[in-house]
């Protein structure tokens, strides 16, 4: 039977205190425990029946210290995981050292999604089109992940696995984004394609990360996301600009080439033809405009 | 001119107050004492048999109170017109669109309604399913509905002079395939409403609809009752615009339904993405339109063949496909002109009314058209428009078409010209023409729309003014305000009428009980013929009012005047009492008297001829001229659009806040059809059912909206007003269409134009990326 | 059920709530204010938005055990009894309405939007208000409302 809810289905509530507590939760539960920070992707996908209805929710808000946003010349960023969009968003830090996170973070949803939604839980919703995935992905960030009994590092690049789909376990979360200064005089952008100027889903989402002198392309990073089953780098299209004398030709060649690295549906958002097409479109307006003399 | 005293003034709307506080009350909003939560159930398939519905473990499930299916309202259906009532409340012995309702629970919350309905086991036999309306067309295509064996839902064949003569001494004829797409009206209210049935067989319901005449009609019916006993009381509505609030939905019947059963009262509001696959939604049409021209580009015939997807019921579509060819003489002098349409049922949600219905979709093709063979010709698109543009007739002349449409007035040369002599027109030439990879362009259109539409049937209205023995005024009107303003728009008229200020007006909305019928809020009806409802009646109640005065004062009532609530001797004013005192001077009278005022709309008895096509399809024109600039991305599709200039011909804006704001939403909810908005459908499955991918426009999208007023001061419109907005709906997408060819070069003859249709237009012809 | 502590446009609640019942639910069935409203249900129109610990936010997917311990501010708290705030008073004079369903949300980003600027340009307004869709204005008068509104503020 075909049923529009208009109501949540039912679910226990817990807000542990400490991390420990999170742990024994998720343990206790046997699987049929959600975390959640923000809710604003698990409880629309509750309401709407898309997902089992887990036995309780877990609220992470309750811990504190996870909201932080800090910054030191030799470390870089570090963003807690309960840290909001909006906080992001809204961060001078952000914008003067990491203009792509905040150009990413300005992008997602309305101000009220983006009041409540975090960051880290953007990365964890791991949908292809992740609005904060290809900044982080150029900005080659860390995710310190915890479990019940170690934490451990891993690079952005091996946190996705598919769509919906990361490396954590179920009985682990989330902690912190790390990301490392980048190179002096380097310049990011984010660009997202959608059909209106606000609301939308990335129909093809580009960040460049680069740096040149003298005309030459000392480092690029290019990330892609809407554009395969997850967020991507295309590493072909950074090889044909690193240490080379970047012109309009070379950056419209490597553009071209990003399109061999992605692998976009069919749906009824965009379909694969416009999206390749639009990945080498963005792709190169990113790179003219981080290149730009 | 005519100097009014409270007509044409920029007063707040009269519920401003109440919505900025949030104390206004909308269907949802109520609630009742022992109140049962209705949920409808709805099938997984587009086109099926229903074999057997087992509500048993539905039942059984503590705090479930009823369950209802198809069977249970005794083979009741309903429709627009008495031969094509083809439409069960709940599906019966078929299903014929996917999520149509199969069955309905009661329950003492709506969690466990919900929980109830998954309970509920339907068993299918699985139908072959038809989803494009030329593919019902052909020969063994799945039969929907037995008595349209063809699934020809409604067809019209007219004939109006001699296409075919014409076209042959035409200096250039062009013939295109147009196609508008599937879109929604796009409320922020979903159906809502809250129901008793009274044990003594008496109905009392607070539902969402802005025809709630309509609705009490249909409780009647399908309840068996008399009018006299089915009370329809109308809240705030969130939004109308046509189509699914002037009809009915699933969940009012079954919470009639449930309330009968259960004597409890029942509530029910819908979901959004339930709003979105099931509810009614814009016909989406195809047009192949065959169009001729002189030499000088005057047209000398249209010939018209319209396919529209009907979706899976009848409802109104025999008036949509009446509206989508009658106005194809407006609103230029066309000498020929011959009309097909076939309304096709298919396996999808039914589709209805919307603003600007009909109309859009043949004015839209036969916009794109003009300028096409304009391009061609060599001659500039204000020129041919101008040339081909119906005049303005004198007073007292009457202009007619070659299927006897009537106008007594017609300002579109002088919107036409307001809107070029506009700068985003006429400065385009000195502004950029490109920046980077946006491409800019401006487009215009001129076009028309029907006021005062009245359909078959009952389509009369009353209006009561009533003077209380204080003084105090109120006004009870059948027509209903689903936010377009009509309140504030007939309590300035019973104002202006008495004399009175407009804050001294109370208004009573309609209660079915107690106000007189009127048809509601559609084809822009309310302000003309409401309107002129309301204006009588308040002529009524001033006479009787001034035959008091007349009396106490020893003169005629012609030598009384009132003016901001004052009542004075013309020759004399010096001579003068407060309204209050002469409202109490004629109600004390002898042992008291009671001053009502009656009035009816003396219009609607002309019946429309569907058969035909020939005559009015209402009681004025509104004529729009509409330029719009846009930027497009060469190399993403994507469109800016910045500007907006609306030039209106809507006789005399009666409520200019009103009139504008209705324009402004009016053209973005046509910039939607014309570049965003667009279900993505397949097999009948709905896979854009949210407001995140069914794509409005939000604040961002939208663009400057400068809106000029053409007075043209109709005689046949109270205080010279027609229709306002429907128009600036039809001539959005033309004028987006042509801004968008401005910009690129490229004529879409398709709507929406979506960044994707524009790349691959740009990469067929060698252009993009260069 | 879980006990809670809310306060309501300056007034303290204590009640009982399902783990499941949204703000939303709470605001409109628990405490009877209808001002707020549900549109879409997700998220994705703020119809539902009301303001707490100072940030607008979307009622319909917040838990209301989420909100223990907080402070609101739905569209009935806006106005001083009988005397309108002046975002209420600029929408009531331009007209920046008309079915009224987005309004009580649309005031409440606006009041947001103007206590963080003071004097917004039209682009600005239209981003702070990217998160309330209305169907009816086409946001024409709602922006000229905020400006009037900002006008009157800054006083």
């Amino acid at each position: 039977m075909a049923v529009f809810y208009r109501r949540l289905p039912r679910f226990e509530y817990l807000l542990p205190k400490t991390l420990e507590e999170v742990f024994l939760a998720l343990k206790n539960q046997k699987g049929s425990a959600k975390v959640f920070a923000g809710g604003t992707d698990l409880i629309p996908q509750l309401k709407r029946r898309e997902i089992p209805t887990p036995k309780c929710v877990v609220d992470l808000k309750g811990i504190s210290g996870l909201d932080k946003i800090t910054y030191d010349e030799g470390s870089g960023l570090t963003i807690g995981s309960l840290t909001t969009i909006s906080a992001l968003a809204q961060s001078p830090i952000v914008l003067q050292h990491f203009p792509s996170l905040f150009q990413a973070a300005s992008s997602i949803g309305s101000p009220q999604v983006r009041n409540r939604g975090t960051f880290a839980g953007n990365i964890c919703t791991a949908v292809p089109s992740a609005d904060s995935a290809p900044a982080l992905l150029t900005l080659e960030a860390n995710i310190k992940i915890k479990g019940p009994k170690k934490e451990r590092m891993v690079p952005i690049s091996k946190f996705f696995t598919g769509p919906r789909a990361t490396i954590l376990k179920p009985d682990e979360i989330l902690l912190e984004i790390s990301v490392p200064k980048p190179m002096p005089s380097s310049r990011g952008v984010y660009l997202k394609l959608s059909p209106r100027h606000s609301m939308d889903l990335a129909i093809v989402g580009v960040a460049v990360l680069g740096v040149s002198e003298n005309g030459v392309c000392k480092d690029v990073k290019i990330a892609l996301g809407a554009v395969a089953p997850t967020p991507i780098r295309a590493p072909m299209a950074e090889a044909m600009l690193k240490g080379q004398r970047i012109t309009s030709d070379l950056i419209d060649e490597a553009a071209r080439n990003a399109i061999t690295q992605c692998s976009p549906i069919d749906d009824h958002r965009a379909s694969q033809e416009y999206r390749c097409d639009m990945v080498y479109a963005m792709t190169r307006r990113a790179l003219n405009q981080v290149f730009a003399q | 001119m005519e100097e009014y005293a409270v007509i044409g003034k920029r007063v707040p709307r009269f519920d401003s107050k109440e919505k900025v506080m949030g104390q206004g009350k909308y269907a949802a909003d109520f609630t009742m004492p022992g109140m049962l939560w209705c949920k409808v159930a709805r099938a997984t398939l587009p086109h099926a048999r229903i074999l057997n519905i087992d509500t048993s473990r539905a039942e059984r499930l503590p705090g479930v109170k009823a369950v209802v299916t198809g069977k249970d309202f005794g083979g009741w259906t309903w429709g627009f017109m008495a031969n094509t009532r083809d439409e069960p409340p709940l599906a019966v012995d078929k299903v014929r669109y996917l999520h149509e309702g199969v069955a309905g629970v009661a329950a003492i919350d709506e969690d466990i309604a919900e929980e109830a309905c998954e309970l509920i086991k339907v068993d299918y036999e699985e139908l072959p399913g038809v989803f494009d309306p030329e593919e019902a067309m052909k020969e063994g295509a799945p039969i929907i509905h037995d008595y349209r064996p063809n699934n020809v839902s409604v067809d019209y064949h007219w004939n109006f002079g001699d296409v075919e003569k014409a076209f042959a001494d035409s200096y250039i004829v062009r013939e295109d395939r147009f196609a508008t797409g599937k879109v929604i009206v796009g409320f922020l209210e979903p159906p809502a409403s809250l129901a008793y049935y009274d044990p003594t067989g008496y109905i009392t319901v607070r539902a969402a609809k802005q025809s709630p005449y309509f609705h009490y009609r249909h409780l009647a019916a399908c309840f068996n009752l008399p009018l006299n006993r089915v009370r329809v009381i109308q809240p705030l509505i969130g939004g109308g615009f046509g189509g699914t609030k002037n009809d009915s939905v699933a969940g009012d019947f079954c919470a009639v339904m449930f309330s009968k059963m259960t004597g409890k009262p029942v509530k029910f509001v819908y979901t959004m993405d339930e709003v979105l696959t099931t509810c009614r939604r814009r016909h989406n049409m195809f047009v192949y339109n065959k169009m001729g021209m002189t030499k000088d580009g005057l047209l000398t015939a249209i010939e018209s063949r319209v396919v529209a997807n009907g979706g899976a019921y009848t409802a109104i579509g025999p008036l949509a496909m009446y509206l989508a060819g009658f106005a194809t003489t407006l609103p230029y002098k066309l000498p020929n002109f011959k009309y097909d349409c076939y309304r096709m049922f298919t396996n999808n949600p039914v589709s209805a009314a919307m603003r600007g219905h009909g109309i859009t979709h043949t004015r839209f093709a036969c916009e794109i058209h003009m300028e096409m063979m304009a391009e061609e010709l060599g001659i500039d698109p204000v020129e041919i428009r101008m040339r081909n543009a119906i005049d303005n007739p004198k007073r007292g002349e009457v202009y007619r078409t070659i299927n006897d449409v009537s106008l007594k007035t017609c300002g579109l040369k002088e919107a036409i010209k307001a809107a070029v002599e506009d700068p985003l027109w006429s400065e385009k030439e000195k502004r950029p023409q490109k920046a980077g990879p946006v491409s800019f362009g401006v487009g215009l259109s001129g076009t028309s729309y029907l006021g005062g539409a009245r359909q078959l049937g009952h389509q009369s209205c009353g209006a009561i003014v009533r003077i209380c023995e204080d003084g105090s005024v109120n006004l009870l009107t059948g027509a209903t305000d689903c936010g377009q303003g009509s309140d504030t728009v007939l309590t300035m008229i019973v104002a202006e009428e008495l004399g009175l200020k407009y804050e001294d007006v109370q208004l009573q909305r309609v209660d079915t009980a107690y106000t007189p019928v009127d048809p509601g809020s559609y084809g822009s009806r309310v302000t003309a013929l409401a309107g002129q409802a309301t204006q009588k009646a308040a002529q009524d109640a001033k006479k009787q009012l001034l035959e008091a005065g007349a009396k106490a004062w020893n003169v005629t009532p012609e030598e009384i005047s009132i003016r901001n609530s004052v009542v004075y001797l013309k020759k004399n004013p010096d001579k003068k009492m407060s309204f209050e005192k002469l409202a109490k001077i004629a109600s004390y009278e002898g042992s008291g008297a009671v001053i009502l005022g009656r009035g009816y709309s003396g219009y609607g008895i002309e019946p429309l001829d569907f058969m035909t096509g020939r005559g009015n399809g209402g009681t004025g024109y509104s004529f729009t001229a509409q330029t719009v600039g846009l930027g497009v991305d060469m190399e993403t599709g994507k469109i800016d659009v910045t500007d907006f200039t609306i030039a209106h011909d809507c006789g005399r804006p009666l409520h200019p806040i009103s009139v504008e704001s209705q324009n402004e939403g009016g053209a973005v909810q046509g910039l939607g059809q014309a570049i965003y908005e667009e279900f993505v459908m397949d097999k009948g499955k709905t896979f854009n059912d949210s407001f995140l991918d069914y794509k409005m426009p939000r604040s961002t999208d939208s663009p400057d909206i400068k809106v000029i007023d053409i007075i043209t001061d109709d005689p046949d419109g109270p205080y010279g007003a027609k229709e306002a907005s429907e128009g600036s709906h039809v001539s959005a997408p033309p004028s987006v269409v042509s801004a968008i060819h401005d910009a690129t070069g490229i004529w879409f003859k398709e709507l929406p134009v979506t960044p994707e249709k524009i790349v691959k237009a740009l990469k067929e012809k060698g252009r993009w990326m260069k | 059920m879980e006990q809670i502590r809310l306060k309501v446009n300056g007034k303290d609640y204590e009640l009982q709530v399902k783990p499941s019942a949204t703000l939303l639910n709470v605001i409109r069935e628990d405490l009877a204010l209808t001002g707020t409203k549900e549109g879409c249900g997700v998220g994705e129109c703020g119809a539902c938005t009301v303001i707490m610990e100072g940030k607008a936010i979307n009622a319909c997917i917040v838990l209301a055990i989420e909100a223990n311990g907080k402070s609101v501010t739905t569209i009935e708290g806006l106005a001083d009894g009988e005397k309108l705030h002046p975002i209420q008073e600029a929408f009531v004079e331009i007209g920046g309405l008309q079915c009224g369903f987005c309004t009580p949300g649309m005031i409440l980003s606006t009041k947001v939007l103007l206590d963080k600027n003071k004097a917004p340009t039209d682009q600005e307004i239209r981003k702070g208000l990217e998160g309330n869709f209305c169907r009816c204005t086409g946001y024409t008068k709602i922006v000229e409302s905020v400006k009037v509104a900002a006008q009157k503020m800054r006083g």
